[in-house]
């Protein structure tokens, strides 16, 4: 059970991402995750621009969205991925502090694949990082390649 | 002007000090003191009872000047009507005066001639005298000094004919030797001569009267065309004041859908800013708390081997901490998202809502005895999901606090009918609480009990009073330390269609 793609986790906290990491480092997932710091970084990974430039064009397995980050917030993002045709299949999971109804519907409408509430506890935490790792990088089947960007 | 005049002693008094200061205290001479005294009066008023005396002032004005020139017309009319019976009299006289002249003058013919006709006029003066001397009377009816010329010119009539009579007798008896002095002197000479002067006087006299009554009806006209006027005046204040108030109504009740739309717009904002705060609490002070948990975590992790008892409770501590915030935060949240969220109205089947309850409950219900009475319950109209969070809170409360009893009584009831709601209560046996905190028991986390005695952030109550607030009801408590509480929830009874 090896995680063939990068996951990237959007996360501006440098503490939410560094507790993030420790939940995936038990399932040696952590060394795939690609760390992006606000929005803009996001969109730059996807379309390989900027310091990502060079990297191997293949679509991430699971794009992990903070809504409220700098620059560009993960609404923003999504709708951009989802806009994108060739980005579009890529599973999006919104992993946020938030609990508005507002920010769940406009999430769901925008075409989210799944909305994560981060728990408080650490424990908790730890658990649904791990769950939402092992779905998304490893169970669920992520589209055929022919989608990607890469191509 | 009359706060003109009062400024004056004032300034007076600013000037010269305490040296003279009767002239600012001192009564104000004559009528001053009266106006004065009204003014303050009327400053006392408010303004309903301003406008009310205004009105009524102008008001009474309107009508006591009506009153005055209806009198004054009255009087002119009357004035008239006298003018055309002096002109009926002094016509009345004068013919009065010609027809005796003429009778004297025919007479002296007759006893010349011995004619008989020229004795007509003397007769139809007899005949017609009784009918003249009653119109003259009549028409001289009310004016004393008139009447009693009246019957004086009575008197000489019957003097001239009972002396031509005698003249005529005599005529008959002895000849016309016998009234031959009569005939050259005239036989009532002296009476003709006194009713002459005694018609001309009247006539005189009514002249004067006339006279008299022009000039008082020209002045009484004159009067009534002033009080016209002022009357005119008066009803264009009071049209101009009628104008000025509805006007001055209109552009208040302007003014002050303006001010409300102007809060309405204010309060909106208000709110926005309100959700825009919650979502940031929402969002950012969730985040260190989770650090906090999440770092503990990590390094009791890290330090485990090493970590003696006291080190472990500590770091639980601050991840229980952490949790408790998070749990007050949350229900904040729910608290906040109560008082802004849409609300529904539909009818809500407070039966059903229970029993789901219980259902939902089941599992915190397991292990405990509760012995639970269940009334029916009416119909209700309201947001389901909301008299749901109500009545989950109320019997979650009731569970919770009955927790030390051995077997637990909780009842679910209506209370005595009440016209236009429902009054639905919980009751329950449990630890009760001190009557004279009652008041605090609906506040944001106001709790009555210790956090080790129950758990709880102290939410749960002020939600059920802000939604049953906001479905226009009622909510309260009783209870007794030790011996349980009733809580209750009034409701305002659904309409049934029509």
């Amino acid at each position: 059970m090896t995680v063939a793609k990068p996951i990237v986790l959007a996360e501006d906290n440098p503490r939410d991402a560094e507790l993030a990491l420790a939940a995936m480092e038990d399932q040696n997932m952590s060394d795939k995750v690609v760390l992006c710091r606000d929005g803009a970084e996001v969109l730059d990974y996807l379309y390989c621009r900027g310091p990502f430039a060079s990297r191997m064009k293949v679509n991430p397995a699971v794009i992990f969205l903070d809504i409220k980050m700098p620059k560009v917030n993960g609404l923003e993002v999504l709708r951009t991925i989802k806009a994108d045709v060739n980005l579009r299949p890529i599973p999006v999971v919104m992993l946020t502090s938030s609990r508005e109804e507002r920010d769940l519907g406009e999430s769901y409408a925008l075409g989210a694949n799944a909305y994560v509430v981060k728990p408080v506890e650490f424990h908790q935490f730890v658990s649904a990082v791990k769950e939402l790792g092992m779905f998304w990088g490893v169970i669920n089947e992520p589209p055929p390649q022919g989608s990607g960007s890469g191509q | 002007m009359e706060s003109a005049t009062n400024q004056q002693p004032q300034i007076t008094l600013a000037r010269t000090g305490e040296s003279e200061p009767h002239i600012a205290a001192g009564p104000p001479p004559g009528d001053d003191s009266f106006w004065r005294v009204l003014i303050v009066w009327f400053g006392s008023l408010t303004i309903e009872r301003r406008i009310l005396a205004g009105f009524s002032l102008v008001f009474s004005g309107i009508l006591v000047i009506s009153a005055v020139s209806y009198r004054n017309t009255n009087r002119v009319i009357a004035n008239s009507g006298f003018d055309t019976r002096s002109h009926e009299l002094v016509q009345l006289l004068s013919n009065i005066d010609v027809a005796m002249n003429e009778t004297e003058n025919n007479h002296r013919r007759y006893l010349v001639t011995g004619e008989e006709l020229y004795l007509e006029s003397y007769l139809s003066v007899v005949k017609e005298k009784p009918t003249f001397i009653k119109y003259l009377q009549q028409l001289t009816d009310g004016v004393p000094e008139q009447h009693e010329r009246v019957m004086l010119l009575d008197r000489l009539m019957d003097q001239q004919l009972a002396a031509e009579a005698r003249a005529i007798a005599t005529l008959t008896d002895r000849g016309f030797g016998a009234v031959k002095q009569m005939v050259l002197e005239g036989a009532a000479k002296q009476e003709v001569a006194q009713i002459h002067r005694l018609v001309a006087e009247m006539e005189a006299y009514e002249g004067q009267a006339l006279h008299r009554r022009v000039l008082e009806s020209a002045a009484t006209t004159t009067n009534t065309i002033v009080l016209l006027g002022l009357g005119a005046l008066l009803q264009f204040v009071l049209l101009a004041s009628v104008y000025y108030l509805i006007r001055h109504d209109i552009t208040e009740r302007r003014r002050v859908a303006a001010e409300l739309q102007r809060r309405g717009e204010l309060l909106e904002a208000a709110n926005k800013e309100l959700e825009s705060f919650s979502y940031s609490v929402s969002h950012d002070l969730r985040a260190p708390l989770r650090h906090i948990d999440g770092y503990a975590s990590l390094l009791r992790k890290a330090v485990t081997d090493s970590l003696n008892d006291k080190a472990a409770r500590y770091l639980q501590t601050i991840s229980d901490s952490a949790k408790q915030m998070g749990q007050l935060i949350d229900d904040l949240l729910v608290f906040s998202r109560m008082g802004r969220q849409e609300m529904l109205q539909t009818a809500v089947d407070l039966n059903r809502l229970i029993q789901t309850i219980l259902y939902d409950l089941r599992l915190d219900l397991q292990g405990r005895e509760i012995s639970w009475t269940i009334a029916t319950l009416p119909e209700v109209s309201g947001d389901p999901a909301m008299l749901r969070q109500v009545f989950m809170n109320l019997i979650t409360n009731a569970v919770k606090f009955t927790s030390t009893r051995p077997i637990a009584i909780i009842e679910i009831g209506i209370d005595r009918p009440t016209p236009g709601e429902v009054v639905i209560f919980v009751r329950d046996n449990g630890v009760g609480f001190d009557m004279q905190y009652a008041g605090k028991l609906f506040g944001v986390f106001q709790r009555l009990h210790r956090m080790d005695e129950f758990e709880g952030t102290g939410i749960g109550l002020a939600n059920v009073r802000r939604i049953v607030h906001r479905h226009g009801g009622r909510t309260w408590a009783e209870g007794e330390l030790g011996k349980g509480a009733t809580f209750y929830v009034a409701l305002p009874m659904r309409r049934t269609r029509s």
